[in-house]
């Protein structure tokens, strides 16, 4: 134990005889008085400082579950590092108009979960994250290729890739077996055979339900079918091919989505009404044989102890002549340049990041959490229910949006201005022809690739 | 003390306007100017400053989190050969005009309901309120229900309780229907304004134009059109401008119903401005859509502020 050296001087002084022993105690109640004053004194200031805050957006999904888990940990490394986060929370619904008035405003969060949009669109606002995206990658076996697309333009990694949405073709298998059905694995005829078999519209009962109205659940419908029958909105270099070199696949992609609707009448009534959460809503109250979701429907069943729960199957999305094609989008963080706090951002990075913290925030999520890097893909997690398989498959398999050309602000644009669901759309409800339909969206896309510099 | 003969030189020399302007100003003019400065101000920070530089935003080529690119008019060319836009043009006035025609209708109905002697009568005046006051979100959120054609109650009438369909119908799914219902949503939340508006015109008209009218031989619809109708022309002319910039500036409830679907047939100009705004994320010609809705919008608010002017003078 240290003494304070003039405690040790007084003491010698008495020791010596230079000072009476009450002196002694006067100077040295003086010395140790003053030190736990001072020291309490700084203490004090100590605790009055401020503690750095930090401004966090989260993204508020349908998996409250998982939502919490990650608030938790956020909090938790906060708590850690003496940093006061201060959380924000976007939706599907208001995510992007918030990014835009922050950014507009000059007042962006320091570090933000976005979607597969985020990297892309905001670039010019956020922080070349290279280093920290590669380092999490290299320890996690590298990113899937997807994400790798995603995350990243022209070398640059703009954000940092953490999950990818799982889902599938949700499909009543209590149904398929009392018709002695199998899974389907193909649209054309699989899913139409099936559907109509399984449904009764006396009872508003109905085969298949998926919109192709102006929402999310349209947008990745439509973007499938297309590369199903081995078309697509862009070529390999990029460029719209909508009504020029992908015209006859795309003809008979649209074609086969309409006549869901029209033709094979395997489709609910009102269908092109929907939003995102109608066909969740329908399947929940058994009008629905078989719908694409994301894992939030299996979730949703799950949380609620729903009946359907046990009697879903979740299987790989089905394929058209051309293969199976699943769009996935990458969320990601990002770390915004008007940060002054870059390094903390990138350290709760890290933390969230974290295996073990990873594994407690996806086995809350129900097939949610999708892996973005290889070794995630590998975790056993994936095989502890027969359900999120197909999920895995399908997100194993993803492509980006702009496939098989380069992901592009282009190709992002015209999936956020729901082109490909306005095409399908103008079909059924203002009665254009197919190629009228085609041609009508191929100016469009041609337009937004003009207006963004051939990117 | 000054003399006679001083005054017109010290006068001179004292800095004020020549007599013209003084005349024109008035006589204490620097306390005008004073009086009007925070207001001036005000108004050039909130007003005329967000404007002009929307104006010159709507003139480049605008994306996030870069800088702003001039381009002349090249975003409002760009719109006008834009079919979209144009469908989006044309489907704001079909829902504008078609909204306030029979929100017209139904609100006189409701007035001269509400002054004809029936019981409860303020219970009904409270009760048909009720759509004016609830949020606008909150009653869009609702018809999304009652018209969603497999779980909405209005199916479910019409189908299963009164039989008088064999099928749902796709209120939200098709063109036509989607149009009608964004219009009967719009109508539902508006007529109030214009029932409550010509109620308190239809009590300030004297009994005895009624009376004399009827002494003259008068019979109801006489009534109507030669008294009722003009007494209250400034007022109805007065709600439906008003009703008329509310309406063609409708956001929530078509965005909520539909987002401007199916494939387009309900898009109207301010979901469009929002689309291209957050969706296509090009600020410059998402200024473009809105101020492209501003000639017909000027010139209602002219023809309003005029009779707002004439009626005060009165």
């Amino acid at each position: 134990m240290t003494t304070d050296p003039r405690l040790r001087g007084i003491a010698a002084e008495l020791d010596a005889g230079l000072i009476a022993r009450r002196e002694f105690l006067r100077k040295s109640a003086i010395l140790t008085g003053g030190t736990a004053a001072g020291l309490a004194v700084l203490r004090g200031m100590a605790s009055a400082q401020p503690k750095t805050k930090l401004r966090v957006w989260l993204f508020k999904s349908y998996v409250t579950g998982g939502n919490d888990i990650l608030a938790k940990h956020v909090e938790a490394w906060a708590k850690e590092r003496n940093v006061e986060p201060e959380f924000d929370w976007a939706t599907f619904g208001d995510r992007e108009q918030k990014f835009v008035a922050a950014i507009e405003a000059g007042n962006p969060p320091d570090v933000a979960e976005m979607n597969y949009q985020g990297p892309m669109r905001y670039k010019a606002a956020l922080r070349d994250e290279t280093k920290l995206a590669k380092d999490l990658a290299a320890a996690r076996g590298g990113l899937l290729p997807y994400a790798a697309r995603v995350v990243q333009f022209n070398g640059q990694y703009f954000g940092i890739a953490r999950l990818a949405f799982g889902g599938g073709l949700h499909v009543r298998k209590d149904v398929l077996a009392e018709k002695g059905l199998k899974l389907p694995k193909v649209y054309d005829p699989d899913v139409i055979e099936v559907a109509k078999k399984c449904q009764d519209p006396a009872k508003d009962i109905w085969g298949f339900g998926q919109t192709l109205n102006r929402c999310d659940d349209g947008n990745g419908f439509m973007q499938n079918i297309l590369w199903d029958y081995g078309g697509g909105a862009w070529d390999k270099d990029g460029k719209p091919a909508l009504a020029t070199s992908n015209l006859k696949a795309n003809m008979a992609a649209l074609q086969f989505a309409v006549d869901t609707i029209q033709k094979h009448k395997i489709q609910p009534p009102g269908v092109m009404g929907w939003n995102d959460a109608s066909n969740n809503e329908a399947y929940m109250a058994g009008k629905l044989v078989s719908t694409n979701n994301g894992a939030s429907l299996y979730y949703a069943m799950g949380a609620k102890k729903h009946p359907l729960f046990e009697k879903t199957q979740v299987i790989l999305t089905p394929g058209g002549p051309a293969g199976s094609f699943v769009f996935a989008g990458a969320y990601n963080w990002g770390v915004f340049q008007k940060s002054k706090y870059h390094e903390l951002a990138e350290d709760m990075i890290r933390w969230v990041e974290d295996e073990k913290r990873f594994e407690e925030y996806m086995k809350a999520c129900s097939g949610q959490a999708g892996p973005v890097y290889k070794s995630r893909a590998e975790h056993p997690y994936w095989k502890s229910d027969p359900n999120y398989e197909g999920m895995l498959q399908n997100i194993m398999r993803s492509v980006w949006p702009g496939y098989p050309g380069p992901i592009s602000p282009a190709a992002i644009e015209v999936q956020a201005q729901y082109m490909l669901c306005d095409m399908a759309g103008r079909m059924v409800t203002a009665g254009l022809s197919l190629e009228a339909a085609l041609k009508e969206a191929h100016g469009r896309v041609e337009e937004v690739y003009k207006i963004r510099g051939g990117k | 003390m000054a003399t006679v003969a001083q005054l017109p030189v010290e006068r001179a020399r004292a800095p004020r306007p020549r007599a013209g302007l003084r005349r024109r100003l008035g006589a204490d003019w620097h306390l005008g100017y004073l009086f009007v400065l925070p207001m001036a101000i005000m108004v050039i920070a909130l007003v005329a400053y967000p404007f002009c530089y929307a104006a010159y935003l709507s003139l480049t080529r605008k994306y996030v989190g870069v800088p702003p690119v001039f381009v002349g008019f090249e975003n409002y060319v760009r719109l006008a050969y834009d079919g979209f836009f144009r469908r989006a043009v044309w489907n704001s006035f079909v829902f504008t005009f078609a909204s306030v025609g029979v929100k017209l209708v139904l609100g006189m109905v409701m007035a001269l309901v509400l002054t004809s002697r029936i019981r409860y009568r303020n219970l009904f005046t409270g009760l048909l309120l009720i759509p004016w006051v609830a949020p606008t979100v909150v009653s869009a959120l609702n018809f999304l229900w009652i018209f969603d054609a497999s779980l909405g109650v209005l199916n479910y009438l019409l189908v299963k309780v009164f039989r008088i369909l064999p099928q749902g119908v796709g209120w939200l799914s098709e063109a036509g229907t989607a149009m009608a219902s964004v219009i009967f949503v719009n109508v539902w939340r508006g007529f109030p304004f214009f029932g409550i508006s010509f109620l308190a015109g239809l009590k300030a008209i004297p009994g005895e134009l009624y009376e004399a009218a009827s002494v003259d031989g008068a019979n109801i619809v006489q009534r109507f059109r030669h008294v009722t109708l003009p007494s209250l022309r400034n007022i109805i002319i007065v709600v439906m401008l008003l009703s008329t910039i509310w309406t063609f500036n409708d956001f929530a409830i078509v965005y909520i119903l539909t987002k401007g679907g199916p494939g387009g047939a309900t898009q109207v100009l301010p979901v469009f401005t929002y689309e291209m705004a957050f969706g296509a994320q090009r600020l410059g010609e998402a200024i473009a859509v809105a101020l492209y809705m501003l000639p017909a919008l000027a010139m209602v608010i002219i023809v309003l502020s005029r009779y707002m002017r004439r009626s005060h003078a009165r």
